[in-house]
């Protein structure tokens, strides 16, 4: 077992954080206010190659395997302090551009795979509805089989990016005597596909420059090479994507853990309190102290599952794992990063408030960890 | 257009520099290495020639095996190919370097040589202009624009106090100074094509040098901080103590 980094991790690393710092952070507080995604930012990120991490390189992307890829997207958490921005970049990556590149048709990864690894389209997945979020196979939304294609009826909820989506990666429903494994399918749909139409933008805690909201399907057509990895793949093609999301969203997370905990040291040598630094009490460096230890565990189980990406059949139990340890080890760093800021750490500019914000989703989004309690339970026998 | 462009392996602007006991050198140990920052703007403008007009940039660079991740730095820029003139150890005399590098690049068709305006470790500046002597080669250094247009090259040049113009013919060797160009970022296609290009390794026996540092010093400390509270009526103190005490005006 080796733990170290390889030359061109680190590089990828070093200069992903050297673009974050630079290109990434101005004017923040102001975006999280104005709920504002940053298209421009979109773009530099799709020139530095964060959005086709590991998709292959004849497809526009850099190739990376999926350990570098997480290290990667670490480093973005950690330089980048617009937590909606990289979130929306992991939800479009990890669970509408893999799935493409996983199971896509040559003439799906051609003609849509340069396009989203350079940013100029962005992507949606489109799978939780009003009435079904944990429970997602459940959901209502129809494709009936027709002349010409699948007739598709149904309306989806938090697509993350809706608003602002070129494509959406629609589940639905084909086939509802097969049972929850077979029965529904995935479609790669343009926006312009008539009787789609972007419903209701949701305001929301946190990750606010991260769009989300409702998706419409209205008697929408669409044609049967729009169908992703064939009839009724959608539930293997689902799980994988939140495989995906579990660890590399996990990954996000360490680095932003890092910047808090990096963070908290500097305040807490700097702000004094009865006459000497508050870092030299107990009750202080102790929070700080838990800080490290949260993050070094967050990243080993960050790591393994991201090395099981590719290797392993089954990686449900480690992606359940990394996702329930690390989103709350976020929640809990990020509550005592605010708490060590003391009055500062509550108002906007510290910027520390909206990170704890951004946090929460963590234990929502991607199944809740709940629900990957659940998976681990299950996996044990009980 | 055929271009290389030497760069050197230098310490991190931000690292603390130690030097050894008896001062004769300096600690290599934990010492983040990087491209010196003038080299950076170097690189740049090969590629952003290169991609306007065609051709193959090569990076150059002397130095012991730790220097070819800052090779690979350079390569993932963009760079086509690679030379690492191996050596013991980075010489300290520019002359050494100099001789070296025109040995190693002599006849390999490069149309422009470019190098930074000097490195950021040693200040010497002496490279552009010692190894363009070497070639017979035209030098501009300390360049802040430039143009190419067949075998004529236009380079505005920072000087005291404002900038010059000047035309040279080709083959030449430029030196970059900042503002030439926005260095771009790595990018992640970049750093993994990097990855995959061979490094060719050249061994010369390299001159005797006709320079050696004897020995290295710290900057002397600054010295106590003077406060002036009392606003405007300070200032006749102020300009007094400059002038006697800090001799700087
Ligand atoms: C920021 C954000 C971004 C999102 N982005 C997307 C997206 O891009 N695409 C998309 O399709 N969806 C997206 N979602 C939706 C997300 O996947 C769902 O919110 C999530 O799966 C939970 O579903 P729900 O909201 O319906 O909660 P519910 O299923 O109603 O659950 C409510 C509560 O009950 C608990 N619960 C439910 N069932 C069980 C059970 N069996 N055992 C124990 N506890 C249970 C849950 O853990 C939770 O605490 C996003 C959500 C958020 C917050």
């Amino acid at each position: 077992m080796n733990f170290a980094l390889t030359e061109d991790q680190e590089m990828l690393r070093d200069e992903i954080v050297h673009f974050a710092r630079q290109e990434l952070n101005k004017d923040i507080i102001e975006r999280d206010r104005n709920q504002q995604f940053p298209r421009d930012l979109w773009l530099k990120c799709g020139e530095m190659g964060l959005q086709g991490l590991p998709v292959p390189e004849e497809y526009g992307g850099a190739g990376l395997d999926a350990l570098s890829t997480a290290i990667a997207i670490e480093a973005l958490g950690y330089g980048c302090e617009d937590g909606g921005l990289s979130f929306s970049i992991c939800a479009h990556l990890l669970a509408c551009v893999i799935p493409i590149m996983n199971h896509g048709t040559e003439e799906q990864k051609r003609k849509y795979l340069p396009k989203l690894c350079s940013g100029e389209l962005i992507a949606v997945n489109a799978m939780s509805e009003p009435g079904t979020g944990s429970d997602a196979f459940n959901m209502k939304t129809r494709a009936i089989k027709e002349e010409g294609g699948y007739r598709v009826n149904g309306t989806k909820i938090w697509s993350t990016n809706g608003p602002v989506a070129d494509i959406a990666l629609l589940y639905a429903v084909t086939d509802p005597g097969k049972g929850i494994s077979g029965s529904t399918s995935a479609f790669i749909v343009e926006k312009e596909t008539p009787g789609f139409s972007p419903g209701q933008k949701f305001e929301k805690m946190g990750l606010r420059t991260s769009p989300i909201g409702e998706m419409v399907f209205e008697d929408m057509l669409v044609p049967e090479s729009a169908l992703l990895g064939g009839e009724g793949a959608g539930f293997v093609l689902f799980n994988q994507s939140m495989e995906w999301e579990r660890v590399c969203i996990g990954a996000k997370h360490c680095g932003t853990m890092r910047r808090l905990m990096e963070k908290s040291v500097s305040y807490s040598k700097e702000r004094e309190s009865f006459g000497q630094p508050i870092s030299k009490y107990e009750a202080v460096s102790n929070k700080i102290a838990d800080m490290k230890m949260r993050l070094e565990g967050a990243r080993l189980l960050t790591y393994q599952g991201a090395t099981r990406l590719d290797k392993a059949r089954d990686v449900a139990i480690d992606a359940s794992m990394t996702k329930i340890f690390v989103s709350e080890a976020l929640v809990q760093t990020a509550l005592d990063t605010v708490q060590i800021y003391g009055g500062n750490g509550f108002t906007t500019d510290y910027e520390v408030e909206r990170t704890l914000r951004d946090s929460i989703g963590g234990k929502i989004y991607s199944g809740t960890n709940e629900i990957q309690k659940k998976i681990l339970g299950n996996w044990l026998g009980l | 257009m055929n271009i290389a462009v030497c760069i050197k392996q230098t310490p991190d602007t931000t690292t603390r520099i130690q030097v050894a006991d008896g001062g004769g050198e300096i600690v290599d140990d934990g010492i983040q290495w990087i491209i010196s920052p003038y080299d950076e703007f170097a690189i740049e403008e090969a590629l952003k020639l290169t991609e306007a007009n065609g051709g193959e940039v090569t990076i150059v660079s002397m130095g012991p095996a730790r220097v070819e991740k800052t090779i690979r730095e350079a390569l993932a820029m963009g760079a086509q190919k690679a030379i690492r003139i191996d050596c013991e150890s980075i010489p300290n005399d520019p002359g050494v370097t100099a001789k070296v590098l025109a040995e190693v690049l002599r006849g390999r068709g490069f149309d422009l040589i470019f190098t930074g305006r000097q490195a950021i470790d040693g200040d010497q500046a002496q490279v552009p202009g010692r190894l363009a002597h070497l070639l017979d080669w035209a030098c501009v250094s300390v360049v802040i624009d430039l143009a190419i247009d067949g075998d004529k090259g236009t380079a505005l040049r920072e000087v005291e106090g404002g900038s010059e113009r000047v035309h040279f013919t080709m083959p030449a060797v430029i030196g970059a100074n900042r503002h030439l160009n926005e260095p771009r970022y790595r990018n992640m296609r970049g750093i993994m094509k990097a990855k995959r290009i061979p490094i060719e390794v050249v061994q010369v026996d390299a001159p005797a040098p006709q320079l050696e540092i004897t020995s290295y010093s710290y900057p002397p400390q600054k010295g106590e901080r003077k406060l002036f509270e009392n606003g405007a009526s300070d200032v006749a103190e102020v300009v007094r103590l400059l002038r006697e005490e800090a001799q700087v005006i």
